[in-house]
């Protein structure tokens, strides 16, 4: 079986097959496909909802393994262990047993628990030492207090003896009182000491003031240290307080208010002696506390330290059983038979690898039952698998990111890989820039491994679309070279055309012009690029701007006659023969009748000598009139067959101009209506034979007697379920359409649309490759004010100021040069350089109708995962 | 050295290379990007530089400046 090799020129082929494989062995099957990463199952299940499909249970169990590592990353985080992440170019881990998905389900239960019980011990002892840490605190505070209060004890004392005083009032004003007993107890008064939060005390005063009416002592004191609440592990500033009252009611009071508030009230004992011994003992517990805080520190990080080890792997191991269990959900599961049945798209090509991978599988396994793989004809449209490389990588992105092409089309980045470094090098022309850039990509090529790791998202970019920078760069330089633009200054590579023609007694003021060096005998030009004696002159942009407008024109027809060819070869391919004479053709012949004319004009005209010498056959020679061709274009059009006198490019000119006008006005009716009549014409005749269209719904092939929405399929359906337990379904809405019934009314539409758009864009697409003449001209412009504005001036100054200068303004034109004129022009011209791709060359030929080949793959998969990130580098 | 024929000769240079790409592209799955982008890039090329001479070879107008130093004029 001699098949063509898949190319990257346009999708592989692609086939539907079908597998058998048994219940036993269905995990290692998807595990080896996964690893193989080849083919694209459909859902065979699409009626059952997620809960219903047969290896649910599966996956929640892995879900659950999940959550338990993700717990143990998050407690890795919070005790500041770092992960030992792994790296899946170089471990390549094999696919897991059931056993060892077991193993790790287990470990990471029995894991869970022990982290858990460490934590929460920890939590508690934490949560002890802080209490702890506030009562000593109390104790210091609230000594301090009484140590201070003893002293006064007299003087409050003789306030307390009048019945009348208030309490606490004229504490000041009382000083003079006889001996007393030194403690509180003897005068009734009782104290509540406590901790609260900083915030709160305002709140809390206030309170206890009103609720008591005053008869209160307050006292507080600010723990310099922050506390920290185990709860939140947050730091909370707190205050201790001591509040003195009279009274066990209201003693008591004052304890439910102070618990209301959130106040821890420790007990302090009024006796210094006692108190001493308090402290001793509390600072004795907080030891203690804190050696075991410290011991249970220890073994759980020890036991994060064990985890962060292996945690990577089990991640991954994880995240790959859980996508061969959803992959297996999509299997129809045949329980009476216990086999597996699965549908998938895969490259043609690639099928007996796969039978190869399954016939290993069921090997190892020790089956005798075989699995078995057969390839499915259908109708349905296959999926498009376009082959990349490390180099077209990039390239298939930024045409995949307009749309998928059509299975089996030419693939539009073939011509996307030269076509768009290439206009993008016509607008960044400048060999400075260019070199700078060119440096940047070999640098990132060249260590490509060690960049690949880098996850600065607007460098893994750049990094990503590598060789499109490289093919750029390289294209850059060319264009610059031919530009002979280094930084805005010029080049003399080779010796000019032109020589200064310079007037008698020349005193350097006045306007002097060159000539051509050999006289006007076309015995020397200069041979590459822009002669770089009209860098600076006066009238250089009224050269340069009708050199690079004539280019635009020049090359965007060139791109878009060689786009359109592709429309030749699709539908050659799709052998459509309607396509090319009905669409192909006249479009092309209308096109050239037009555009192809004014590029041969464009060429024409400079290829005339406008101003011949005198020679012996032709002494006096007329020195003709250069007509301007943006005129001839549009008199073409608005009186064809005039042309003005003196404005005539060659003898002819209105035949030929009429002419190709009417051959142009011919292809439109042509564009119009050739196909869909054709294609009329073709259905009747077909429908006048009694044929029908085939599968005017989309089938797969016979199917088990549970699929109810067939009715046309009725005969092929043959004895229900009789070995054959197929499942069919639309794949996607539009592939029913495809052989739906001809309407002639659609398709005139559609070609009605087809023929203004195509017309229209002839003209709006070639205008639109004057951006081309635009931005080059821009960044030739900018270049050159920043030279003006930076180094120029510098490099005219001398002595020690001078050099300064010059070092600063280097500086600034090297920094202004990156950033403005390399990155920012440069990521302009790609844009247009893109769109220049994307809408004036795609429209010429691709269709975009196809839908993306995406593999069950692990590798892709473990790339892709947004979860695995931290886990992988 | 170089005059209107230049045109030709290199399209002819460029005409070989082509064939060469054609021919020298290596084989395998990329022998079609191999020969594609070769002939592309180099037919790419030449048309920028063909139009850049076609340009100058029948120059309408001539450079024209004022700010010459008399010393730059014998260059």
């Amino acid at each position: 079986m001699a098949q063509a090799q898949d190319t990257p020129f346009r999708s592989a082929e692609m086939s539907m097959v079908q597998l058998y494989i048994s219940n036993e062995i269905g995990r290692e099957v998807v595990n080896a496909l996964g690893e193989l990463g080849l083919v694209q199952f459909r859902d065979l299940n699409g009626e059952l909802s997620a809960f219903q499909r047969a290896f649910t249970q599966d996956i929640r169990r892995l879900d659950n393994v999940e959550r338990q590592l993700r717990y143990f990353h998050a407690q890795m985080d919070k005790a500041g262990i770092s992960l030992r992440k792994i790296d899946l170019d170089v471990d390549t881990l094999a696919p897991p047993t059931t056993s060892e998905i077991d193993d790790v389900a287990e470990r990471a239960q029995s894991l869970e628990q022990r982290v858990s019980s460490l934590n929460e011990s920890y939590e508690t002892l934490k949560k002890r030492e802080v209490e702890l840490t506030e009562w000593r605190w109390v104790l210091r505070e609230a000594g301090g207090f009484f140590d201070r209060a003893h002293g006064n004890v007299d003087e409050i004392r003789a306030s307390t003896d009048n019945d009348d005083a208030p309490l606490l009032q004229d504490v000041e004003h009382n000083n003079s009182a006889p001996d007393v007993e030194r403690s509180f107890s003897g005068m009734n008064i009782g104290f509540v000491a406590g901790v609260i939060a900083r915030d709160r005390v305002a709140s809390f005063e206030r309170i206890l003031w009103r609720t008591l009416r005053g008869n209160l002592y307050m006292n507080q004191a600010e723990i310099p240290e922050p506390l920290i609440d185990p709860s939140t592990n947050e730091e909370v500033h707190k205050n201790v307080f001591v509040i003195f009252a009279h009274g066990k009611e209201i003693l008591a009071k004052i304890r439910k208010i102070s618990e209301s508030m959130g106040a821890d009230v420790y007990n302090v004992d009024e006796n210094s002696d006692l108190r001493r011994d308090q402290v001793h003992e509390v600072n004795a517990r907080l030891n203690d506390v804190q050696n075991v805080l410290q011991n249970t520190q220890t073994t759980l990080n020890a036991e994060l330290g064990q985890i962060s080890r292996s945690l990577a792997a089990w991640m991954v191991l994880v995240a790959k059983e859980k996508a061969v269990y959803n992959t297996l959900n999509l299997f129809s599961y045949d329980r009476a038979r216990r086999t597996l049945i699965a549908e998938g798209w895969c490259p043609k090509n690639d099928v007996n690898l796969i039978k190869s991978t399954l016939a290993d599988v069921t090997n190892r396994a020790g089956l005798s039952v075989p699995s078995i793989i057969t390839v499915i004809e259908t109708n349905k449209k296959p999926p498009t698998y376009l082959k990349t490389n490390k180099f077209t990588e990039a390239f298939q992105t930024i045409v995949n990111a307009y749309g998928t092409a059509t299975y089996q089309e030419v693939n539009p980045a073939i011509p996307v890989i030269v076509t768009f470094p290439f206009l993008f090098a016509v607008m960044f022309g400048d060999f400075g820039h260019a070199i700078i850039m060119l440096c940047a990509a070999l640098a990132m090529i060249y260590w490509e491994k060690p960049l690949k790791k880098v996850t600065f998202e607007l460098f893994a970019m750049v990094y990503y679309g590598r060789y499109i920078a490289l093919v750029m760069a390289t294209f850059s330089v060319f264009t610059g070279l031919i530009y002979n633009d280094v930084f805005s200054k010029s080049m003399t590579l080779f010796q000019s055309q032109w020589v200064w023609d310079v007037p008698e007694g020349y005193d350097g003021h006045q306007p002097v012009m060159a000539k051509l060096r050999d006289g006007g005998e076309y015995t020397y030009r200069y041979p590459f690029g822009l002669d770089w004696r009209w860098h600076g002159t006066e009238n250089d942009l009224l050269f340069s701007n009708s050199y690079k407008m004539k280019m635009s024109i020049i090359l965007g027809w060139a791109h878009m006659t060689y786009s359109l060819c592709f429309a030749y070869i699709n539908a050659r391919k799709f052998k459509k023969p309607v396509d090319i004479w009905g669409n192909f053709v006249p479009g092309m012949i209308f096109f050239q009748a037009i555009f192809g004319y004014l590029v041969m004009c464009i060429i024409y005209k400079w290829s005339v000598n406008w101003f011949p010498l005198p020679t012996k056959e032709n002494p006096h020679p007329v020195n003709r009139n250069p007509p301007g061709l943006l005129n001839m274009l549009i008199y073409m059009f608005l009186s064809p067959g005039n042309i003005p006198p003196g404005e005539d490019l060659y003898p002819g000119q209105a035949f030929v101009q009429v002419a190709l006008l009417l051959v142009a006005l011919v292809q439109v009716p042509i564009l119009l209506f050739l196909k869909p009549f054709w294609l009329r014409w073709e259905n009747n005749k077909a429908r006048a034979k009694g044929y029908r269209g085939i599968g005017e719904r989309s089938r797969v092939s016979a199917l088990d007697n549970d699929d109810d929405d067939e009715t046309n399929g009725g005969a092929l359906h043959g004895d229900d379920g009789e070995g054959l337990a197929m499942i069919s379904q639309d794949l996607s809405g539009q592939a029913g359409e495809e052989h739906g019934e001809f309407e002639f009314g659609e398709v005139m539409i559609h070609q009605i649309i087809h023929t203004i758009e195509f017309c229209l864009n002839c003209v709006s697409h070639t205008a639109s490759y004057l951006r081309l003449w635009a931005l080059s001209l821009a960044h030739q412009q900018l270049s050159a004010v920043l030279w003006s504005m930076t180094l120029g001036p510098a490099l005219k100054s001398t002595g020690i100021g001078g050099a300064i200068y010059l070092v600063i303004s280097f500086t600034a034109f090297f920094a202004l040069s990156c950033i403005i004129l390399i990155i920012m022009e440069g990521v302009s011209a790609m844009l247009h350089s893109l769109r220049l791709a994307w809408v004036e060359s795609f429209s010429k030929f691709a269709e975009f109708a196809g839908w993306p080949f995406v593999p069950f793959s692990f590798k892709s998969m473990l790339e892709e995962s947004e979860e695995l990130k931290e886990y992988t580098s | 050295m170089a005059n209107g024929w230049s045109i030709f000769i290199g399209l002819a240079i460029i005409i070989a290379m082509c064939v060469a790409a054609w021919v020298f592209a290596p084989k395998g799955e990329n022998q079609v990007l191999w020969r594609s982008s070769l002939i592309l890039s180099f037919v790419s090329c030449y048309l920028m530089w063909a139009i850049a001479f076609l340009a100058q070879l029948n120059p309408l107008i001539e450079p024209r400046r004022s700010d010459l130093r008399p010393e730059y004029i014998h260059h």
